[in-house]
């Protein structure tokens, strides 16, 4: 394709990387580069920092139990990727390789649950893991990220499974396979990418979340990091540095995470959207 | 979209499918429905149980006493009445919740369309960089994000002010970027646009890749124009996906809260700001008035409703016509 | 009340906090090893309090020693819990509902009257009579808990803003602190001439109690309420305004203050302060506490007096503070106990010397006002001779959750509505939650 592009052609593209660069980077940048400024609070518009320290760092985790709310977080957030993918899956299966009555129904129902605003569930989540006992727990707090994210891997997966072409399961019955057998060693390993997919899209659910996190823990030692970051920035409100590195240390793990599985995600997410 | 699959297989009725199916007839009726159990148990208890109690609430005046005893107070429709009959819902929160969604979703998707159409012209090289680098956008979570945007337009220290300042345009002293509601929205769409556009960008770019080599090589030897070739190829291809991402970003965008609850003013102080998400947690947990906060929330689900059903509709038309 | 006590963590505060808690942590581990229902471990029952973290920066000792008077004396167990100001509100809503309140907590006394009308507290009068305790207790508080003749929550402690000011700064340029209106807004003009890159006097958009000593020292009242009861809004009553015009005046008028401020809570105004970005603040007094905390130099560049009447005199102040409310506990005695333990007496000169705030009882408050140490006496005066309370009814707490003072001075700042527009829009919604 490129032998074709021509010159203005190439300017435009080479802009259009540049002004994506510029729109996506820049608030990582400003986040990073203002967790390590000695003098963040007053930094103004001077794009190097003005000099370089950990002391915001330090100041974060002393101080705040970032750590600790950072393995909660991804405790639960790890919780939530392995239940949802397994859930989903078979709720996937159900839905995209049987015909039943109902499953249209069930599908928009699915849909419907996810334009719920979660902030006016509170109260009645609360009552209910209240009734369940589930409180101030993280396996709680795991299974309500998991209703949250179960409808969105639901209609990813479900893509993904119907997908696979049905002469590909009736071989695996003729060769003698049972139902179970096929399921894991034909079905499985060609929706993987999708499970890939939908893990991320738990993980990004169950790290980013507040509201929930805040209300249902009563222990401050089973906060999770958004809650912590929250807590923080009420305390120190404009201690900007403080607060940037806090941010950094949140979003850093889902950085990593993301950068390591982009490949795979981009395929993942795809087939899922078409089919 | 996903649902085309069922439609093209529902024709043919003795086909290969139902013979296999028939074959373990017993057994396999259930099967489904077993295999929907542990979602479907997790979802009604989790989500439909929960969300019919707030159907419950806003049919309730329901307020702390109701909390703590637990009673029920029953007023009909009141709730739905005196929202319904406030001009401030017609003249602020539904309009920005609309407007402030409808930016968002369009931006998102432009952006994130042109960034796949992107991705699909650089090499190699660039774009493994460019995609990692979406990823950063992706992974910064929402609380997150918003501080840092916050932090750039603070209008004392920030790096916008600052910036604006040294280059003379503004007063940074009498400038503050969160009280206007254009302003302040225009922050929060540029926030809710960086963290959205990654999921659009790279699904599409994915869509974009199950494009056959041989297609647009063929249409460059029948003699379409790099015009005609995204119209008749690219489109057609990506569109299911885009319909997906579309259903989704306007489920999201509508929704959005923390990214206003977060923004100075954005939880009260700022009337003019105030979305539906965000007036019905207020409504709740400030004002203690827990049945109109839910019936705020009803509204704003059967909203969403009829958008989905409005688009879906559309889109099933499309597909049935050649 | 949400904001009005963020603003006190500092650093330095913080860390000795967290070495509290650690402490604090380790005491719970042996005082209630393997106590999982109402019986602990020592057989006696358990009783669960809740405390706001942050008011005593090293609340750990304190604790420590409350829990084993406490044991010593009733042979039960106590359990302590550290909640955030900030989302307490909140916490207790959600707890309500699902009846996982604990048997005594702290609560800011705006929350008294809306707490109190769910009928989640306890009236605390018959005790507090029988105990004597009613004539010793700092009247704005007191004031505060009080409904129908209901008494939900003791005074534990209490706070007071004033104006602060830097005396490094006023001594430099031989200024002298505002003693009337006038004065502090040419003191304020004083400072923007001699000090450029200082805002001489932010005027917070975020924060109501900055507010209100100027509608008080007007002559002004925020609501009133008539012969049957009902509350009426007076925020747009011609006193009010003058003194909602005056203040707003500062920053609209007069440039005294940044387009930033608009958008301040009280947290950012005392960062600002703290910054050396600004010169003179309405802050409280538990303030002066963390900033010397954070940097002992603080001492020698601080300066307090209370807030200037309009003519001289004081402008009536907020008394902020605390209660402890009893709800609704299965051990009403032992509750009771606890609760007096805390607010009299020793345990509570402690708490409140240790937090930099005022205790709620009036024969230690006036022992305090005796030490005249200069950062602490005004505010003692201020709150002995100027203390105010703001509406007492469950209502009021509706509204402050709304936000609408805070909507109001946020939309004279920013000039979309003059201070009479914007006053007559308040009080209309005001007057909707009041009535409604």
């Amino acid at each position: 394709m490129t032998r074709r592009t021509s010159t203005a052609g190439r300017i435009g593209i080479a802009a259009a990387v540049a002004a994506l660069l510029v729109f996506t980077l820049f608030p990582v940048y400003w986040m990073i580069s203002s967790a390590f400024d000695p003098d963040a609070d007053h930094r103004g518009s001077e794009v190097l920092p003005a000099g370089f320290t950990l002391d915001h760092f330090r100041q974060v985790l002393n101080e705040g139990e970032f750590t600790r709310y950072l393995a909660n977080s991804a405790l639960v957030g790890l919780g939530t990727v392995l239940l949802s993918g397994l859930l989903a899956l078979f709720a996937a299966v159900a839905v995209a390789r049987f015909r039943f009555r109902m499953r249209t129904k069930v599908l928009v129902m699915i849909l419907v649950v996810q334009m719920v605003p979660l902030e006016a569930l509170v109260i009645p989540l609360f009552l209910q893991m209240r009734d369940l006992e589930l409180l101030n727990s993280l396996i709680g707090l795991t299974i309500v990220y998991l209703a949250f994210s179960l409808p969105f891997a639901v209609w990813t997966l479900r893509g993904f499974v119907a997908a696979v072409p049905s002469e590909v399961e009736e071989a695996a019955y003729l060769d003698g396979c049972g139902w179970w057998r096929m399921f894991r060693s034909v079905l499985l390993p060609l929706v993987a990418p999708g499970l890939v997919a939908t893990s991320i899209f738990a993980f990004i659910t169950a790290w980013n979340e507040f509201i929930f996190a805040f209300v249902f823990m009563q222990d401050d030692s089973k906060y999770t990091a958004a809650v912590g970051l929250h807590r923080f920035f009420g305390q120190y409100s404009t201690d900007w540095g403080a607060v940037m590195a806090g941010s950094t240390l949140i979003t850093l793990p889902v950085l990593i995470f993301f950068v390591l599985v982009q490949r795979r995600l981009a395929g993942g997410l795809a087939s899922g959207a078409i089919r | 979209m996903a649902a085309d699959r069922p439609v093209k297989a529902r024709p043919p009725r003795g086909g290969r499918a139902p013979r296999s199916a028939r074959r373990a007839a017993t057994g396999r009726a259930l099967r489904p429905w077993l295999l929907l159990a542990p979602a479907l148990t997790v979802l009604a208890v989790l989500l439909f149980w929960p969300l019919a109690r707030v159907v419950l609430l806003s049919f309730q005046d329901y307020g702390l006493r109701q909390i703590n005893t637990g009673e029920s107070n029953y007023t009909g429709l009141d709730n739905y009445r005196d929202i319904l009959g406030d001009s401030f819902l017609w003249k602020t929160v539904l309009p920005n919740t609309v407007f402030f969604a409808g930016a968002c979703v369009g931006l998102t998707l432009v952006v994130g369309t042109l960034v796949a159409l992107l991705l699909q012209r650089l090499g190699r090289v660039w774009r493994v960089i460019c995609s990692t680098v979406i990823m950063m956008a992706w992974a910064m979570p929402a609380v997150t994000g918003t501080y840092v945007w916050i932090w750039i337009f603070d209008p004392l220290d920030g790096v916008v002010s600052g910036g604006l300042d040294g280059l003379g345009l503004i007063e940074p002293r009498e400038t503050n970027w969160f009280t206007d509601r254009w302003s302040f929205y225009a922050i929060a769409t540029l926030n809710v646009v960086h963290h959205g556009f990654p999921f659009v960008a790279i699904t599409l770019y994915a869509a974009l890749l199950t494009i056959p080599r041989e297609l647009p090589e063929a249409a460059v030897c029948d003699g379409a124009g790099p015009w005609q070739r995204f119209w008749l190829i690219t489109v057609p291809t990506i569109r299911p996906a885009f319909a997906v991402v579309t259903i989704l970003s306007i489920i999201w965008d509508f929704k959005v809260f923390a990214q206003i609850y977060l923004m100075p003013g954005g939880a009260g102080a700022n009337e003019d700001v105030l979305n539906l998400g965000v007036w019905s947690y207020i409504q709740s947990f400030s004002r203690n008035e827990y049945g109109t906060g839910s019936a705020i929330a009803v509204l704003l689900t059967l909203l969403l409703l009829a958008i989905t059903v409005v688009y879906v509709r559309a889109l099933s038309r499309e597909k049935d016509e050649p | 009340m949400r904001q009005s006590f963020r603003g006190r963590a500092s650093r330095t505060a913080l860390r000795r906090l967290a070495t509290g808690a650690a402490v604090l942590s380790l005491g719970l581990v042996t005082a209630c090893g393997g106590d999982d229902g109402d019986d602990g471990a020592s057989g006696g029952p358990t009783l669960e309090v809740w405390i706001m973290e942050g008011t005593n920066p090293d609340a750990g000792p304190y604790v420590a020693e409350l829990q084993a008077a406490f044991t010593e004396r009733t042979g039960a167990t106590l359990e302590v819990q550290f909640i955030q100001w900030a989302d307490a509100h909140d916490r207790f809503t959600t707890a309500m509902a699902g009846g996982e309140l604990p048997d005594v907590a702290e609560i800011g006394t705006t929350w008294a009257p809306e707490f109190g009308a769910a009928g989640a507290l306890t009236d605390l009068a018959e005790q507090i009579e029988a105990d004597g305790l009613g004539d010793d207790l700092v009247p704005g508080l007191y004031e505060a808990a009080q409904v129908d003749g209901a008494v939900y929550g003791m005074p534990w402690y209490a706070g007071i803003r004033s104006l602060m000011y830097r005396s490094d700064i006023f001594a430099e340029h031989d200024l002298q602190p505002p003693t009337t209106w006038q004065e502090l807004r040419e003191v304020a003009r004083q400072l923007r001439v001699s000090e450029p890159d200082m805002i001489p006097f932010p005027v917070s958009g975020g924060s109501e109690y900055g507010l209100y000593p100027f509608v008080w020292g007007a002559g002004g009242e925020i609501a009133e309420q008539t012969g049957d009861g009902q509350w009426r809004s007076a925020i747009n009553a011609p006193e009010a305004v003058e003194g909602i015009e005056f203040y707003t005046s500062l920053a609209t008028e007069d440039g005294l203050s940044v387009a930033a401020a608009e958008t301040w809570l009280e947290t950012d105004q005392l960062e600002s302060f703290q910054n050396g970005d600004s010169a003179m603040v309405i802050n409280g007094n538990w303030t002066v506490n963390t900033l010397i905390a954070d940097d002992p130099a603080w001492a020698d560049r601080i300066g307090v007096v209370p807030v200037p009447g309009q003519d001289g005199g004081f402008s009536p102040s907020f008394v902020g503070g605390s209660l402890l409310g009893e709800f609704g506990s299965d051990e009403p005695e032992l509750a009771w106990e606890l609760i007096s333990m805390m607010t009299t007496g020793e345990h509570a000169a402690a708490w409140a010397e240790q937090s930099g705030y005022f205790p709620g009882q009036q024969s230690l408050l006036e022992e305090v006002q005796q030490e005249a140490d200069p950062l602490v006496a005004p505010f003692a005066q201020a709150m002995l001779e100027a203390g105010a309370s703001l509406p007492v009814t469950d209502r009021y707490g509706a509204i402050q959750g709304e936000q609408v003072v805070q909507g109001m001075l946020q939309s004279i700042l920013s000039g979309d509505r003059s201070a009479q527009e914007a006053a007559d829009e308040a009080a209309a919604a005001m007057d909707e939650t009041f009535g409604g």
